[in-house]
């Protein structure tokens, strides 16, 4: 078992009344499974995810990660578990303009203190496995949006994370672009064992995974596996 | 690590380039000005540290206060320093200066007037450190007639041979020639005295005269290590009372307890050296002293510029910070720790800093000459003479790197990811609060400058129109005795020149270097009653040229003999020995030595005229008939000056082959009596400039900011109606509002300022409402312009255009 949530909850209190973003939602994820998570706008997919990415804190319920306790543990603790184990791709890809390919990549293995000679092997190493060697001095700004979503999964995968949590990652691109990206996901998927939990609103999409956890109002509403 | 952050602070600096100048020009004039100043404070308070008993010797000044009038002379008498060295076991030596200001010196076909010239008692070279290049400082001047020179006036005299007994001669004979026995590099510029030969005291009968009521000598003594000179200070009353007591009841014709029973005093009072320049105020100092107020007053001034210049740099990345903020989201989502992320913002300001301070050295290389001659001072900045410079602005780089950088650095940081990612984190709105007060800190200071400097302005413009109760203008002040016994021919020739009105002898002037004279008189006969008043020795022609008033009795007559005996007064004067307006007729009473009285008869009153400068509220005047053929003051009828000046050369040239013609204008001796505060008030005025230029590139930055970030909003009131002016006040209002506050708070601290500045002026302007009402006007029009220009392509944009980008 790789992570275990029971019974999250989450709230906000807007002009004295509560609203529950999330409800009694209960999940156990398998090392090496692929997971989509469905449900209309609102429904408290990305709050889920934040959760998970340890972004976010529930107000109620436990969250068991490698074993671990995670609302128990300490910031520096957590940190510690998160830049290990969790890579994030997101919609909108979320690099910094101001550094290169390369160097973004590159960024998440400077926060987990490896040494340089090391850095620079896996960044070649994941270039290498992305095909993108000939992009890495450019800026993000000189890609286009599928190109600059390659680079986010380069980066998440960087520090070899157990799992990689992806909010709409083919969201802002084309239909063929989406599914290159899919496809990727689903290699990383089979061959290395990564564990994949992506929000998405495309049933196309969600078919790569192995289950499909549908949210309404911050609910499980249903879960389908194929 | 510090390498990477290095790096993307670069890009970040270089991706904002508008920001960026403005952080970089502001924090480099703020530096700039601050290395400046730290330069000219460090010249200040090193003054005669270059000796190295700097804070063992101490200087003798004589004080007192006589019926109200204060005495300060830093001169003492001749025996005061052999006295106290023989009196007191804890002097361990004492030496003396004799000023003996610019004679002429000659050697051989050469000729001088500009040396500075000072007799000095033989051990002077062991309590000042001036080591001797040449010759044994121990005997260099033991012998009569030996003098100690400086490199540059062996120079100017000898080329390059060898000075040492060479022999130089003074012009007017008074003297023996002199012969070289030492030589110095040169005095340091921070020394309180600058003297280009020193001779033997020994040649000089004055300095062996066991004399108590003449002082003419600048005397330091020498006290044991860490011994408090308060403790011998206490002691020299019982010298005063025994030395000077004795002579001075014959001066004064009252013993000592007499005087002191009428609350006089009288007393040596000791002066730490370094305590001279700053500390010290004196008319008849060896050098121009400093003001340890500008000191204060010059300190705070870099202080402020150094945090308006930090405050850009603040408001500036604070106001920017939505533009950041997904920059921190991202890279604590890839697992940056806060600390992390506050430091590598603090890197960025602290590259930026790097880049400013060197700018601002090459801002102080180029500003220093005009700085140094604005101020007269001596500043360089060498960094090869002055090792310590270099870690030293390291330092300060550092200082400056985190004191602008590490609110933003924390504010910044703090950014929770998710909210950033969500794109809930709109502006930097959170600290709008924080920015206004800065900004408001930022113009209460520009408005105390521009406060301070308009009244310093004013106080000027004040002491070039008062009413001064004598006539400047087209006054020429010539010294006669230059001419010898040739003086009294050219006095007539200038009498009957048809271009001059009238001639007066006196070397007794109302503006400028003066002869001065205390007199001690009692009204009547009532020798109990001691008044200290000043002497004027003048001549008949003394009144009409200068145009004072009389306001009763009469001017005094050449041929009436008994005139000799009588005296005019001034208003003051009259009041302070208790007359009303029936001054005229009465006596006053002075001792002369050895008991002896002489009484005079008051002649006439004179209307208060301004002899002493504005500082000093005028105080009792007696003018007693003795003409003094060594100074004339020319009147001159209106007319062509440059003319007459002319003619006065070749009058002069044919009366002496040697001396060249010099005079001085009573106005302008006049107007270089406040030229301190002119140049105070120069000074102030830039950096008043200056200081509003960096709060103003702060202010452009953050409209700028305002524009971009409300580019959506001005795009749909456009497309609504709205007009440009409209949408200029619309951006424009918020700041004027934050100038108007400064404004407010500002008002009473200025006047609070620049009262107590004013204080120093016995005669002053007062500070009316209209001098606020500039400062506002000047600090809103300022402001107005800086953020109007923003306001204004904001509002001129095409609202499609920025409408379409969303
Ligand atoms: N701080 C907050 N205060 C109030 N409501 C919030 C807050 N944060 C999130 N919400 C609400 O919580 C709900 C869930 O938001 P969430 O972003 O998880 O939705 P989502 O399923 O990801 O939707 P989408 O498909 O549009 O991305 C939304 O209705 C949102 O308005
Ligand atoms: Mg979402």
């Amino acid at each position: 078992m790789l992570l275990q949530l029971n019974k999250i909850f989450k709230w906000v209190n807007v002009g004295g009344s509560r609203t529950f973003l999330l409800r009694d939602i209960n999940l156990t994820v398998q090392q090496g499974e692929f997971i989509s998570i469905m449900g209309p706008s609102g429904s408290g997919k990305s709050t889920l995810l934040h959760i998970i990415g340890m972004l976010d804190d529930a107000d109620e319920g436990e969250y068991v990660f490698a074993d671990q306790n995670v609302f128990k543990l300490k910031e520096k603790q957590r940190s510690q578990l998160y830049k290990q184990h969790i890579g994030f791709v997101f919609q909108a890809y979320h690099l910094i303009d101001e550094l290169t390919v390369y160097e973004n990549i590159e960024t998440p293995l400077i926060y987990q203190d490896m040494k340089g000679s090391e850095r620079k092997a896996v960044v070649a190493d994941i270039l290498d496995r992305f095909g993108i060697v000939g992009k890495k001095d450019l800026f993000p700004s000189q890609l286009s949006g599928g190109q600059q979503q390659l680079v986010g999964i380069a980066r998440a995968l960087a520090s070899n994370p157990k799992v990689i949590l992806a909010d709409e990652p083919t969201g802002n691109l084309n239909s063929k672009q989406g599914e290159e990206i899919m496809e990727l996901f689903k290699k990383l998927n089979k061959e290395d064992g990564v564990t994949i939990i992506q929000v998405t609103h495309s049933e196309k999409n969600a078919s790569y995974g192995s289950r499909t956890i549908h949210l309404l109002d911050g609910r499980v509403d249903q879960i389908v596996n194929s | 690590m510090i390498l990477s952050y290095l790096q993307i602070a670069w890009r970040n600096i270089v991706k904002n380039k508008l920001y960026s100048s403005i952080n970089i020009v502001g924090l480099a004039t703020g530096i700039a000005t601050c290395l400046i100043i730290m330069l000219f404070v460090n010249q200040e308070l090193g003054y005669d540290r270059y000796n190295e008993k700097a804070d063992r010797i101490v200087r003798v000044t004589f004080q007192g206060n006589v019926q109200g009038e204060k005495m300060n002379e830093s001169t003492v008498m001749p025996p005061v320093a052999q006295t106290l060295k023989a009196d007191f076991p804890e002097v361990e030596a004492a030496t003396r200066i004799r000023d003996y200001g610019k004679p002429n010196l000659i050697y051989k076909d050469k000729s001088f007037k500009e040396d500075a010239f000072a007799f000095v008692d033989s051990n002077f070279f062991r309590v000042f450190t001036l080591p001797l290049i040449a010759g044994n400082s121990k005997t260099a001047l033991v012998e009569p007639n030996t003098i100690v020179i400086t490199k540059a006036f062996a120079k100017k005299y000898f080329g390059n041979d060898d000075p040492m007994g060479k022999i130089i001669n003074f012009q007017d004979g008074n003297f023996s020639p002199f012969k070289v026995t030492g030589l110095i590099d040169r005095v340091p510029v921070n020394s309180h005295f600058q003297f280009e030969v020193f001779a033997s005291m020994s040649g000089l009968p004055e300095a062996a005269k066991p004399s108590w009521t003449s002082s003419n000598f600048y005397t330091y003594l020498v006290l044991p290590v860490g011994y408090d000179y308060k403790r011998l200070e206490t002691k020299l009353s019982k010298v005063v009372e025994k030395y000077i007591g004795p002579q001075m009841q014959q001066a004064l014709g009252m013993t000592m307890a007499q005087f002191k029973a009428g609350g006089n005093r009288l007393g040596l009072v000791l002066q730490p050296l370094t305590a001279i320049h700053l500390h010290a105020d004196f008319a008849n100092d060896l050098s121009p002293s400093g003001d340890i107020r500008y000191i204060y007053i010059f300190c705070a001034i870099a202080i402020f510029m150094l945090l308006i210049a930090c405050i850009n740099f603040i408001n500036l990345s604070t106001a920017g910070a939505s533009k950041r903020a997904r920059e921190v989201g991202i890279r604590k989502v890839l697992g940056s720790s806060k600390t992390e992320l506050v430091w590598q913002f603090l890197t960025e300001s602290t590259l930026i800093t790097a880049i400013a301070l060197l700018m601002a050295i090459g801002f102080v290389y180029l500003a220093i000459p005009f700085f140094n001659q604005l101020a007269s001072q001596n500043l360089t900045l060498n960094f090869t003479e002055n090792l310590f410079l270099v870690p030293g602005l390291f330092l300060f780089m550092l200082t400056i790197g985190i004191l602008a950088g590490a609110y933003p650095a924390f504010f910044l940081s703090s950014f929770k990811p998710v909210a950033v990612l969500k794109g809930k984190l709109t502006s930097g709105n959170q600290s709008v609060g924080i920015r206004s007060s800065l900004v408001v800190f930022q113009f209460l200071i520009s408005i105390i400058l521009i406060f301070s400097t308009t009244v310093v302005f004013n106080q000027l413009s004040y002491i070039q129109h008062k009413k001064l109760g004598y006539d400047k203008e087209q006054v020429i002040i010539l010294p006669a005795y230059l001419l010898g016994k040739n003086s009294e021919i050219f006095r007539q020739q200038l009498q009957n020149d048809p271009r001059v009105s009238n001639v007066s002898r006196s070397g007794f002037l109302p503006a400028g270097p003066s002869n001065n004279n205390n007199f001690f008189v009692s009204p009547g006969n009532n020798s109990t009653q001691l008044i200290k008043t000043l002497r004027y020795d003048v001549d008949e022609n003394y009144i009409p040229v200068l145009g004072i008033k009389i306001l009763s009795g009469r001017n005094f007559f050449t041929d009436f003999s008994s005139d000799s005996s009588g005296v005019i007064i001034n208003e003051t004067a009259a009041r302070a020995f208790g007359w009303k307006n029936n001054a005229t007729g009465k006596t006053l009473t002075t001792s002369l030595n050895k008991g002896e009285k002489k009484t005079y008869t008051i002649l006439g009153v004179v209307k208060d005229f301004h002899f002493k400068s504005l500082h000093e509220r005028i105080s009792p005047l007696v003018m007693v008939l003795a003409p003094d053929p060594g100074m004339l003051i020319v009147k001159l009828k209106p007319g062509d000056t440059g003319e007459f000046l002319t003619s006065l050369k070749t009058k002069w040239t044919k009366l002496t082959a040697e001396e060249p013609l010099s005079y001085s204008f009573l106005d302008d001796r006049y107007y270089r009596t406040y030229e301190s505060e002119q140049k105070a008030g120069q000074i102030l005025g830039i950096f008043s400039g200056l200081t509003i230029f960096v709060a103003c590139l702060g202010l452009f930055g953050l409209a700028t900011f305002t524009a971009e970030q409300r580019k959506k909003e001005i795009g749909i009131r456009k497309v609504l109606g709205a007009s440009i002016a409209g949408i200029v006040n619309l951006i424009s209002i918020d700041f004027l509002k934050l100038v108007l506050v400064a404004f407010i708070i500002a008002s009473p601290l200025a006047w609070y300022i620049m009262n107590q500045w004013l204080e120093n002026f016995a005669y002053r302007m007062v500070i009316s409402w209209w001098l606020f009402a500039w400062s506002a006007a000047v600090a809103m029009l300022i402001a107005l312009i800086t953020v109007s220009f923003q306001a204004i392509k904001a509002a001129l944009a095409n609202p499609v255009k920025s409408l379409r980008t969303e």
